[in-house]
C-alpha cells in the first residue's frame, strides 16, 4: 500500500521526500496489523524466530479452532446484541427529543437543551462507580440492559444535537402545511422527518454502534457472567487463560476486529463522515 | 483520541428557540402531546444514568464504604485527602499531561503534515488516508492487545529487531522508566489517523479563492501554507487540541491491555487508577473522590477551553 | 491440542445443558484452578456427586486469578452469583462476612466439621459460626531448578540464611544464570518476599502488634527491616529480564521452561509448572528441589515458621442447600486423598494425609504440621484494599521507585484509613 506513485512532476526531490515520508508511516501503521494477522497462521516457535515475515508453513489449524468454538460465535452475538439494541434506542430516543427540540416551541425549551449537553463533558468513567451501585440496585446487574441502558444514556447528548441541527433543515414550510392539513407532529416525524433524515441517522447509528461494539469499561463492570460478555471482555479473558501462546491470542485478534474491518470497508465513507461528523461544522 | 466525543463541545446548542409554529393554526394539544410523549424518555435515562450519578459520586465520596448495603461511615473529606496523598494519583495526572503533550508536539503536526500531503489529489492518496484512518476504529481493547505483542519481549517485534542488532531485547512495559513511552507511541499510532481526517475534511472545504490569490499575488508554497492555510485551520487546530485532550482525561481501555497501569503505576492515566484503585477494590467512597476530581477536570477544561480559545465560533 | 480439548469439553457442556432440563437445581461452582489435570479431577467430581443426585446440576465456572480478585466485589452483588467461591480467608473473608454475602453454614456441616484440621476450618470460622470449607494447605518457600544450581556451583542445601540467598544471587549472575524469575505483574508473588522477612524477622508477636497498633504498626520496625532486606536482594538485580511485566503464570511458565534458577512460589507450583510450560513437560521429579525460606539472624521468627494459604470454598448468600452438601461431598476423605494422591493438594481433611505418595508433598505437609505459626498471605489476612496496598507497595520497592520506610509507612496508612 505504500507504493506512492506521483503523478506529477516526477523529478522533484520534495516528491521523493514525501513519498519516503508517506512511505514510513504507512509502514509504521500497516506492520502491526500485518504481524497480528499472519502471527496467526505461524507456530508459537516460528513467531519467536519470525515475527515479521510471511508463515514458511501456513498453520490454518490455530484460525480454524477459533472459528468452530462456541465460544468466538458467543461473543460477536453478545456485541452484536448489545451494540444493536444501544443503537436502536439511541436514534428512537434521541431522535424524538431531537424533533421536540427542533420543531416545537416551548417554555425552558433552551435551557433543557444545554442540561442534555452537559453530558458532552464528561466520560461514563467518572461516574462508574455510582453507576454499578444504580444498575445493581434496579437489578440489572448481568443484563445486557445493564451496559445498554448507560451507554444509550451517555450517547444522547452528541445524537441529539446531531439529530436536531439536521431536522431544524427540513423545511419550515413543510410541517406548517402538513400541520394545516391535519397531519399530527407524531405523523409528521414518522412520515416526513424520519424518512428525510436517513443520512443523518445512519451517521448517528454508526457512531454509536462502533462506540458500543468497542466498549470495554462499561461491560467490564457490569457483567460477570462471561456467556454475556462482547467480546473486548472475552478476548481479555481469552489472552489471560493462553498468557503468552501469542500465536492463538494473535489469530483470535485477528478474527475479533474482522468484523469492524469489515464494515469499515464497505461503509467507510459513512464512517469517516460519522466519526468526523460535527466537528468540523464545529 | 476522542471515540466518545465525536462531536464539537457543542455549548452552541443554547441558540433562541425558533419555530414560532404557536402564532397560528395548529393547536396546543398537538405539541403537549409530543412534549409528553417524545422528551421524558430522553430527559429520564439521562437523568437516571449520567446526571445523578454524578450528584450521587459527590454524596458517596463523603464514606468510606465497601459498596454492601448503604453507606453509614461519613468521613468528610477525607477521602480526598487520601487521594492527594496517593503518589499514584500524582503519577497518573502527571502521565495525563504526558498524552496531552505528545498529542500536541507529536500528533498534531503529524496529522496536519500527512493532511496536507494527502489532501490532494494523487493515485494512491485515498488509500493511504483509509490504512491511516483504520486505527482509530480498532476497538482499544484490540490495539492494546495487538502492541503488547509488538512490544513483547519474547516473541515481538521490538524484541526481534533488537535481537537482530545483537543486543538483549529489552521489556519495554515492563519497566518504569519505559513503560509510559511505549503507552505514548501507540496512541499517536492509533489516534493521528482521526485528526488528520479533521483537517483533511476542514482542507477540502476551504475557500480555495484565498489560495488561489495568494499564489497569484506571489507567495511561494510555503509562504501560502504558513500565512494563508494554517491560519484557515485554527478552528480545526483548536478542535483537535480539544479532542485530544479530552480524550487524555478518558483514556483506559488502551492501558488494561498494555500495563495495567504499571509497573509500580507508571503508567496509570486518571482512569485506570480510578479503576485499579476504586472499582476493583470496591472502595466507593474513594473511587468516587477519584471521580468527582476527574469530572471537575473535564468540566473546568471544557468551560475554560470553550471561552479562551473558541469565542469566536 | 487445549483448543480441541476446549471444543470437547464445550461439546460436553452443551450436551449437559440439554439434560439440565430436567434438573431441578443447579449449583453454580467459580474456581480459578488453571491445572487441567486438577480441573479434570474436579469435574469427575462433580459428575460422579450428578450421578449420585439425580436433580442437582454443578455448573462449573472459571476465572482467571487476578480477573477473580479484582470482579469478586461485583460479582458477588449479581444477581445471578455463583453459590460457592473460591477463598484464601483471611481479612478478604471477614470482609464479605462483614457485608453478610455468605451462608452461615454452621448447622449444615454439624457433625461432618470435625473430620477437619483444626486449624484449617478455623480459618473459615468466625465467632464460632462456619462461612466456608477449606481444601488445601500450602507454604511458601523457594524452588529451585537442579541443573542450573549445579552449573553455578550452588549448593542449594547450603542456603540457610538470607545473606547466603544473596550470595547464592550472585554466583549464579556470575555464572550467567538468571537467578529468580518472578510474576512481578501481579505484585503478590512480589509480596511473598517482603511478608515472609517479616515471618523471619518478627514472628507472630510482631504481626500481631501491628495489628493492634502498637510498636508504630506496619510502619514499624520489623516492617521496615522487611523491606530493607528485600531491597538489598533488589539490588542485586536477581530476577528475570522484564521481571515487572510478567504475570505468574507467565513466570511460573518460565520456571518450567529450566530458564531461572530458582523462584519463590506457593508449593504447588512444583506440579503446576509443568502445565504451564511450553512444552507442558517443565521439569521432572529429578531436576526440581525446595529449600524453605531462609532465616534472618537474629528474628525472633522460629525457623519452622510458615507463610502460605489456606484455601477453600464458600457458600454465597441465597444458595441452595446442595451447594454445601456438594462442597461436603468435595472435601471428603475420599476426595481430598484423591487429590493428595495426585499431589495437587496438602489435604485437610484428617487422614487424607495418607494419600501423599510424593516425598515432595510429603515434606511439605510435615513442615505444615511441625508450624506453630503459619502465616496466611498478608494481601489477603489483611483484607481487599489493604492487602492490595502491600502488593503495591512490594512491587515499588522491587521496582526501585519506593524506599522500604515509604513502603512500611504506606501499609501502616492504608490499615489506619481502613478503607
Amino acid at each position: 500500500m505504500s507504493n506512492v506513485e506521483i503523478t506529477r512532476a516526477p523529478f522533484d526531490p520534495a516528491v521523493l521526500y514525501k513519498a519516503l515520508f508517506l512511505s514510513l508511516v504507512a509502514i509504521f501503521v500497516a506492520v502491526p496489523l500485518l504481524a497480528t494477522v499472519l502471527g496467526g497462521f505461524k507456530t508459537l516457535g516460528e513467531l519467536r524466530v519470525n515475527p515479521f515475515g510471511l508463515p514458511r508453513h501456513w498453520e490454518w489449524q490455530n484460525y480454524a479452532d477459533i472459528l468452530f468454538s462456541q465460544r468466538y460465535w458467543q461473543l460477536l452475538r453478545n456485541s452484536l446484541i448489545i451494540s444493536t439494541l444501544t443503537v436502536t434506542l439511541t436514534l428512537i430516543v434521541a431522535s424524538m427529543a431531537a424533533f421536540t427540540f427542533a420543531h416545537v416551541r416551548f417554555y425552558g425549551s433552551s435551557m433543557l437543551l444545554s442540561y442534555l449537553t452537559l453530558g458532552l463533558l464528561f466520560p461514563a468513567a467518572t461516574a462508574v462507580l455510582p453507576l454499578f451501585i444504580k444498575v445493581r440496585d434496579l437489578g440489572l446487574l448481568d443484563t445486557y440492559l445493564g451496559v445498554v441502558l448507560p451507554q444509550v444514556a451517555f450517547s444522547l447528548a452528541m445524537s441529539i444535537l446531531l439529530l436536531r441541527r439536521f431536522f431544524k433543515d427540513i423545511p419550515y414550510e413543510l410541517l406548517e402545511a402538513a400541520l394545516v392539513d391535519g397531519c399530527s407532529y407524531i405523523k409528521f416525524f414518522r412520515y416526513v422527518t424520519l424518512p428525510l433524515s436517513r443520512p443523518i441517522l445512519a451517521t448517528v447509528g454508526t457512531i454509536t454502534f462502533v462506540n458500543s461494539w468497542n466498549a470495554y469499561l462499561l461491560p467490564l463492570v457490569m457483567l460477570n457472567t462471561d456467556a454475556l460478555y462482547p467480546w473486548p471482555l472475552g478476548i481479555m479473558v481469552y489472552q489471560g487463560e493462553y498468557s503468552s501462546e501469542w500465536h492463538l491470542i494473535l489469530a483470535f485478534i485477528t478474527l475479533t476486529i474482522l468484523p469492524t474491518i469489515i464494515l469499515f470497508l464497505l461503509a467507510q465513507k459513512h464512517i469517516v463522515a460519522g466519526l468526523t461528523a460535527g466537528a468540523v461544522k464545529g | 483520541m476522542a471515540r466518545r466525543m465525536a462531536t464539537s463541545p457543542a455549548m452552541d446548542a443554547v441558540e433562541p428557540a425558533i419555530a414560532p409554529i404557536a402564532a397560528r393554526g395548529p393547536s396546543w394539544d398537538g405539541r403537549l402531546t409530543v412534549l409528553v410523549l417524545f422528551l421524558p424518555p430522553a430527559l429520564l435515562l439521562f437523568t437516571l444514568f449520567v446526571v445523578v450519578p454524578i450528584g450521587e459520586a459527590a454524596w458517596y465520596s463523603g464514606f468510606n464504604w465497601n459498596g454492601f448495603g448503604r453507606p453509614t461511615n461519613w468521613i468528610g473529606l477525607d477521602n480526598y485527602r487520601f487521594v492527594f496523598q496517593t503518589r499514584a494519583f500524582w503519577l497518573a495526572l502527571r502521565n495525563n499531561g504526558l498524552i496531552i503533550a505528545v498529542s500536541l508536539l507529536v500528533q498534531l503536526p503529524l496529522a496536519l503534515t500527512l493532511a496536507l500531503m494527502l489532501a490532494e489529489r494523487f493515485r494512491g492518496a485515498v488509500a493511504l488516508r483509509m490504512l491511516f484512518f483504520m486505527p482509530y476504529i480498532l476497538a482499544e481493547i484490540a490495539t492494546g492487545l495487538i502492541f503488547s505483542f509488538v512490544y513483547d519481549g519474547d516473541y515481538g517485534l521490538v524484541a526481534s529487531v533488537w535481537r537482530a542488532f545483537g543486543s538483549e531485547a529489552p521489556h519495554l512495559l515492563a519497566s518504569t522508566d519505559t513503560a509510559m513511552l511505549a503507552v505514548l507511541i501507540v496512541i499517536v499510532w492509533k489516534y493521528f489517523g482521526f485528526h488528520m481526517m479533521l483537517f483533511i475534511a476542514a482542507l477540502q472545504s476551504l475557500d480555495k479563492s484565498l489560495i488561489e490569490a495568494a499564489r497569484i499575488d506571489g507567495a511561494t508554497r510555503s509562504q501560502t501554507l504558513r500565512h494563508v492555510v494554517i491560519p484557515l485551520l485554527y478552528p480545526t487546530i483548536r478542535l483537535s487540541v480539544f479532542f485530544a485532550i479530552i480524550g487524555s482525561l478518558q483514556l483506559f481501555d488502551l492501558v488494561m491491555p498494555l500495563t495495567r497501569g504499571g509497573p509500580a503505576d507508571s503508567s496509570n492515566t486518571m482512569v485506570s487508577f480510578l479503576y485499579n484503585n476504586g472499582i476493583s477494590r470496591m472502595r466507593v467512597g474513594y473511587g468516587s473522590a477519584i471521580g468527582v476530581i476527574l469530572f471537575m477536570t473535564c468540566v473546568t477544561f471544557a468551560f475554560s477551553y470553550k471561552r479562551w480559545f473558541m469565542r469566536d465560533e | 491440542m487445549r483448543l480441541l480439548r476446549k471444543l470437547g469439553l464445550a461439546a460436553t457442556a452443551w450436551l449437559l445443558a440439554q439434560g439440565a432440563a430436567m434438573a431441578d437445581t443447579t449449583v453454580k461452582w467459580l474456581h480459578i484452578e488453571v491445572n487441567p489435570a486438577q480441573v479434570k479431577i474436579w469435574e469427575e467430581v462433580a459428575r460422579a456427586y450428578e450421578a449420585s443426585h439425580p436433580g442437582v446440576k454443578i455448573e462449573m465456572q472459571f476465572l482467571e486469578n487476578e480477573a477473580y480478585k479484582a470482579k469478586l466485589p461485583t460479582i458477588l452483588q449479581s444477581k445471578d452469583r455463583p453459590n460457592i467461591i473460591y477463598s484464601w480467608s483471611g481479612g478478604v473473608l471477614k470482609a464479605q462476612i462483614e457485608a453478610d454475602v455468605l451462608d452461615d453454614i454452621t448447622d449444615q456441616v454439624k457433625g461432618y466439621s470435625d473430620t477437619l484440621t483444626p486449624a484449617a476450618l478455623a480459618a473459615f470460622s468466625r465467632d464460632g459460626r462456619v462461612y466456608g470449607l477449606p481444601t488445601a494447605l500450602s507454604q511458601v518457600g523457594f524452588l529451585y531448578n537442579k541443573e542450573l544450581m549445579a552449573k553455578a556451583n550452588v549448593d542449594p542445601a547450603s542456603i540457610k540464611t538470607w545473606d547466603d540467598l544473596l550470595a547464592a544471587v550472585k554466583t549464579l549472575k556470575a555464572a550467567g544464570v538468571t537467578p529468580i524469575v518472578v510474576g512481578g505483574a501481579d505484585k503478590w508473588p512480589l509480596h511473598f518476599y517482603w511478608t515472609h522477612l517479616a515471618v523471619r524477622i518478627g514472628g507472630k508477636p510482631a504481626f500481631d502488634a501491628a495489628l493492634r497498633g502498637e510498636n508504630g504498626g506496619f510502619a514499624g520496625e520489623t516492617f521496615q527491616k522487611s523491606g530493607e532486606l528485600f531491597k538489598q536482594l533488589v539490588d542485586l538485580q536477581p530476577f528475570q529480564n522484564g521481571f515487572l511485566g510478567f504475570k505468574n503464570p507467565q513466570a511460573v511458565g518460565y520456571f518450567g521452561d529450566g530458564k531461572a534458577a530458582m523462584t519463590l512460589a506457593i508449593s504447588s507450583v512444583y506440579h503446576l509448572q509443568r502445565a504451564l510450560a511450553a512444552d507442558k513437560v517443565g521439569l521432572g521429579e529429578d531436576k526440581i528441589g525446595w529449600f524453605d525460606f531462609p532465616v534472618v539472624p537474629g528474628g525472633k521468627g522460629a525457623p519452622s515458621d510458615t507463610l502460605g494459604g489456606i484455601t477453600g470454598w464458600l457458600v454465597t448468600k441465597g444458595s441452595p442447600k446442595e451447594a454445601v452438601d456438594f462442597l461436603k461431598y468435595f472435601v471428603s476423605k475420599d476426595v481430598q486423598t484423591r487429590l493428595a494422591a495426585g499431589n495437587y493438594i496438602v489435604p485437610v481433611v484428617k487422614g487424607a494425609e495418607v494419600g501423599l505418595n510424593n516425598a515432595f508433598m510429603k515434606r511439605i505437609a510435615d513442615n505444615l504440621a511441625k508450624s506453630n505459626y503459619h502465616q496466611n498471605f498478608y494481601d489477603q489476612s489483611l483484607g481487599p484494599s489493604v492487602g492490595r496496598v502491600v502488593n503495591d507497595v512490594t512491587a515499588e520497592i522491587a521496582g526501585g521507585s519506593m524506599s522500604p520506610q515509604d513502603a512500611a509507612k504506606a501499609i501502616e496508612a492504608a490499615w489506619k484509613q481502613g478503607n
